[in-house]
């Protein structure tokens, strides 16, 4: 499978950005839109044939691939090189973000009317970013990704936004730079720390396993704590998700997709890459604290949904509810527990996306987000309430669609974990149990607002949906209960990966 | 008789051959003036463009292996020198080509005007040849001279007043640094800088070389724009004409660290605490820097700010002082020179075309020159030190350095991490005000081809300078062992 390239995998956004910010390339909006939608499901069947030819039995990385220029390793004399590959898990990651961002051009159509060639370029080099996020070998090549994504997030946010937009994109950059910076930091140390032990130069993300090396526990600790902050702000976590919601409630539709398609994954990516696998000591000393910070998230973020008034918000807050799941689920130290929480991931992801196109499709018709002003929609959009309302019954984990194996899975595991503390996880798994009940609460609270109280006058004459956001969300839909259905099909393609993670962690 | 001559020959462009060049082109300049004044004034440029390209070929043939000494052993020339003078000569070339408008408004002077920019290119090169405390000063001093005179160049009373703070200081501390030579004079006779840390090495050092050691220093934190002396700075530069002030944040930097490493390395033998008092001088000239960089709104006042801060960080990686830290330093400097030269084209080409300085004037650029716009931000995400460009490789790697330095130096990385988001904050600005969609009439006049190029020739080497990182790394280390 020679013509299989992670590097071209990554950069292939990259020039496709470059051809369409070109002065030559027409600046029409049409031509503009489809050649970047072909781009976009061109780029996504490519992915996809790296998962048909992937061998799933696998223990380690496959596709590996260096990066040089003219035969030359990238800043060697550092012992930082280019080196691409990809397990099972950040595969799934690299499909998932590939078929996001082909979602997200579908409906940009009707949410961008200006600078277009721009906005193309910023999603495609945010692909391209989040691309390497996922594909890295490398500690520092990781962080050039990581720094290289905020910079589409900040145009795409402040340019399509709304007036406030801009704020919330300042606001988000720099809190962003400042917990990069523990993360750099962490990383220097590290890599120095490491240097000193081993006395071998490098910055590869494997050669800096910690079990095999002795370092003081404080200092694993420093580092440890270092890159959570880091990854916690990106996932986002309840001391830092303040502006998840912000910058959802102000940036254009199409955006909100992209945030909660594949920018949350990333920090949860790192998490594993950097927490799990290279400290498993330390992880395993904080799993109980993670546990409960992850049931906190749940309880809080959802008691926050419920009070929020305008519906972007309710969702994002949903959103990050619904991370705290995952969290639960890595804080498990078990095999269904750490599946669990990766389905979990994945499922957040689409799910949480399609009911951002539920709502891009009603902000567009309404001109409005505002939950008072809003109901009894489903009289004129009937197309659209069947739709979410799968949507919906999914983000609460009903069976048969996409949420309910994760969340069955995370509390399965959490009541078979046999952590240090066995009665403090099992009263997190039950209060976990009961947190399903509140998400049940907010999300069909906004449903109800939404779809089914009272019409007002001023919406009787809207419209149903267009054909093609009809298939965007049809195709979202079949997505969601054909892996309800069948989840081991996405879950066979982790489970060898998962199981040498849990190998190095099972106490 | 003429193989004598010829080993003369032979030894002297082994050991000074481009400043024998540019004394050349001076003399050049200077006679050239009194015939052709005014209507040929644009015969200077072609002049010193000539100069520094000859100066750099001959940079081939300085003799590096063995090293060349030269006057009594004043003067040296090794691979480090000669890197120093490569970035000191590309610098005063794309500063001449930058200097295009203010020559045409200044016709009667432009002989003149080359002749003092080129000797300040001179003493920047004396000085970083030094190793001697004598010749060292009277560079140092013909450098400052320099730069008052190009200072003193813009007519306009405001800017007299605004540059009359930078002469008064230089003259203080320049009698700051004779007084700490004296000192050391006084304790060892010599003025060598081997002899000296001979000297020191079999003698125990007494109290008097730590003060000795803080007078000197005070120069060269003067010169670089270094916390305690760093109020010049802005006003400086908001009274310097704009080839000017980029002159005066290229050419003097250079200078400053090519020696300030030479200068640490016979005295950080002998003290550890000048360690810790330089590391927090550069933290402090980070925080202070960025922090009043935010709020400037006068673009030359900000790239002022912006000098401050990168010397900042360059001093946090200097005062570790490792051969890896020094060529991290070296690194540091190229991708500093490439992202200060096109920031500087950028914010000229905008001075050019509609006498426009100020932060705000930038909105609505992006409807007539998208271009310039993506040109000028890769540069600004150069120098704020972001991932695609060689500022990240270069920050990376100066940070990589302190952190292998040990943990005494961790509290001030964490300290310079979170000084540098600020100052991002800082450049960050200019980029918003960019994308700015705002109606105007400002039209950026892309007719000068020399800035415009300069503007995307830097765009591009930002870039590949990370891609290509490894070779001109490798490059530095050479430059840093040698030294």
């Amino acid at each position: 499978m020679n013509f299989l390239s992670l590097i071209w995998l990554i950069f292939l956004p990259v020039i496709a950005a470059i051809i369409i910010m070109f002065p030559q390339f027409p600046n029409h909006q049409v031509i503009v839109r489809r050649s970047a939608k072909w781009f976009a499901s061109f780029h996504f069947i490519y992915a996809l044939l790296f998962l048909a030819f992937f061998d799933t039995s696998l223990f380690g990385m496959s596709y590996e691939k260096e990066l040089t220029f003219f035969g030359m390793s990238w800043l060697k004399s550092l012992g930082i090189s280019a080196k691409f590959a990809v397990d099972g898990i950040a595969l799934l990651l690299v499909v998932l973000t590939t078929f996001i961002v082909l979602i997200t051009l579908f409906i940009s159509k009707i949410h961008i009317r200006s600078k277009h060639k721009l906005y193309y370029a910023m999603v495609f080099l945010l692909e391209s970013s989040v691309l390497g996020i996922l594909c890295a070998k490398d500690m520092f090549l990781f962080f050039v990704f990581w720094e290289l994504s905020l910079i589409p997030i900040y145009f795409l946010v402040s340019q399509w936004g709304n007036s406030e937009a801009r704020r919330a994109a300042i606001k988000f950059t720099i809190t962003s730079f400042v917990a990069n910076m523990f993360l750099f930091f962490g990383m220097l140390i590290l890599y120095y720390y490491n240097f000193a032990v081993s006395n071998v130069l490098t910055a590869n993300i494997e050669s800096l396993n910690m079990d095999e090396k002795i370092y003081p526990l404080w200092f694993q600790v420093t580092v440890f704590i270092n890159f959570l902050i880091g990854f916690m702000l990106r996932i986002p976590f309840v001391p830092f998700h303040n502006w998840y919601p912000d910058i959802q409630s102000k940036a254009a539709a199409p955006v909100n997709i992209l945030m909660s398609g594949i920018i949350l994954n990333t920090g949860l990516y790192g998490l594993i890459r950097f927490n799990m696998q290279v400290f498993p000591e330390i992880f395993k000393l904080f799993a109980p604290v993670l546990m409960i910070w992850g049931l906190v998230n749940i309880i809080y973020a959802g008691a926050l949904s419920i009070c929020q008034q305008g519906i972007k918000k309710m969702v994002s807050y949903a959103n990050i509810s619904a991370a705290g799941f995952i969290m639960v689920g890595l804080g498990c130290l078990n095999q269904t527990g750490f599946n669990g929480a990766i389905f979990t991931a994945i499922a957040c992801a689409i799910v949480y996306s399609a009911l951002f196109v539920v709502i891009s499709s009603i902000q567009f018709r309404t001109k409005t987000t505002y939950i008072t002003a809003l109901g009894g929609l489903g009289q004129v959009m009937p197309k659209c309430m069947y739709l979410a309302l799968i949507i919906c019954f999914c983000a609460i984990g009903l069976p048969f669609l996409m949420m309910f194996t994760p969340k069955l899975m995370v509390l399965t595991g959490a009541m078979l974990s046999n952590l240090d503390q066995q009665l403090m996880v099992k009263i997190a798994a039950i209060t976990g149990l009961c947190a399903i009940a509140v998400s049940a609460g907010y999300i069909m609270y906004f449903f109800y607002k939404v779809f089914c109280s009272v019409l007002l006058d001023q919406w009787k004459k809207i419209k149903d949906l267009s054909p093609q956001e009809t298939s965007v969300l049809s195709v979202l839909c079949l997505v969601i209960i054909y892996f309800g259905i069948y989840p081991m099909s996405i879950i066979q393609i982790y489970q060898s990966v998962s199981s040498i993670i849990l190998d190095v962690l099972q106490v | 008789m003429s193989e004598v001559l010829s080993a003369q020959i032979a030894q002297i462009a082994g050991a000074y051959f481009p400043e024998l060049i540019i004394t050349l082109f001076i003399i050049f300049n200077l006679i050239a003036g009194q015939f052709f004044s005014t209507y040929l004034y644009k015969l200077s440029k072609w002049f010193t463009i000539l100069g520094i390209v000859l100066a750099l070929c001959s940079t081939f043939y300085l003799q590096i292996e063995p090293e060349a000494y030269a006057f009594n052993d004043t003067f040296l020339t090794n691979i480090y020198t000669v890197f120093f003078k490569i970035l000191i000569l590309i610098s005063g070339f794309c500063l001449t080509l930058l200097s295009r408008n203010m020559i045409r408004e200044k016709r009667d002077r432009a002989f003149e005007y080359f002749a003092v920019f080129l000797s300040g290119i001179l003493f920047a090169m004396c000085v970083v040849s030094s190793v001697d405390f004598i010749s060292l000063f009277v560079s140092l001093e013909a450098l400052g001279l320099s730069c008052y005179l190009l200072l003193s160049l813009n007519k306009n009373p405001d800017a007299k007043q605004l540059t009359f703070g930078y002469i008064i200081q230089n003259a203080v501390v320049s009698s700051l640094f004779l007084m700490g030579l004296s000192l050391i004079y006084g304790m060892c006779a010599q003025t060598n800088f081997d002899l000296i840390s001979l000297y020191f090495s079999q003698n125990q050092p007494q109290i008097l070389l730590t003060f000795a050691m803080i007078l000197m220093l005070c120069t060269f934190l003067f010169k670089l724009g270094l916390v305690p002396f760093s109020s010049w700075l802005p006003d400086t530069f908001e009274g310097a004409s704009h080839p000017i002030g980029a002159y005066m944040s290229l050419i003097p930097v250079l200078a400053g660290f090519g020696i300030l490493s030479r200068i640490l390395l016979i005295f950080l033998n002998y003290t550890f605490t000048i360690k810790i008092v330089l590391a927090s001088i550069a933290v402090l000239t980070i925080l202070f820097g960025s922090l009043s960089a935010i709020r400037q709104e006068n673009l030359k006042r900000l790239m002022a700010y912006s000098m401050s801060v990168q010397s900042g960080i360059m001093l946090l990686g200097l005062c570790v002082f490792s051969v890896y830290s020094l060529s991290s330093v070296l690194f540091y400097l190229f991708c500093y020179v490439i992202a200060t030269i096109g920031a500087w084209s950028a914010i000229i080409l905008l001075y050019n075309s509609a006498k426009l300085e100020k932060l705000d004037d930038l909105k609505g650029v992006i409807y007539h020159r998208p271009y310039y716009v993506i040109a000028f931000t890769t540069i600004l995400i150069a120098l704020a030190g972001l991932a695609p460009t060689c500022g990240f490789a270069a920050k990376l790697y100066i940070f990589s350095a302190v952190a292998r330095s040990g943990f005494i130096f961790l509290p001030f990385l964490i300290a310079a991490l979170v000084c540098c988001v600020i100052m991002i904050y800082g450049y960050w600005r200019i980029i918003r005000a960019l994308f700015r969609r705002i109606e105007t009439q400002i039209e950026i006049d892309t007719r000068v081809i020399s800035s415009k190029f300069i503007l995307y020739a830097c765009a591009l080497a930002t870039v590949f300078a990370c891609l290509f990182a490894d070779k001109i790394i490798q490059l530095c280390q050479l430059a840093a062992y040698y030294m």
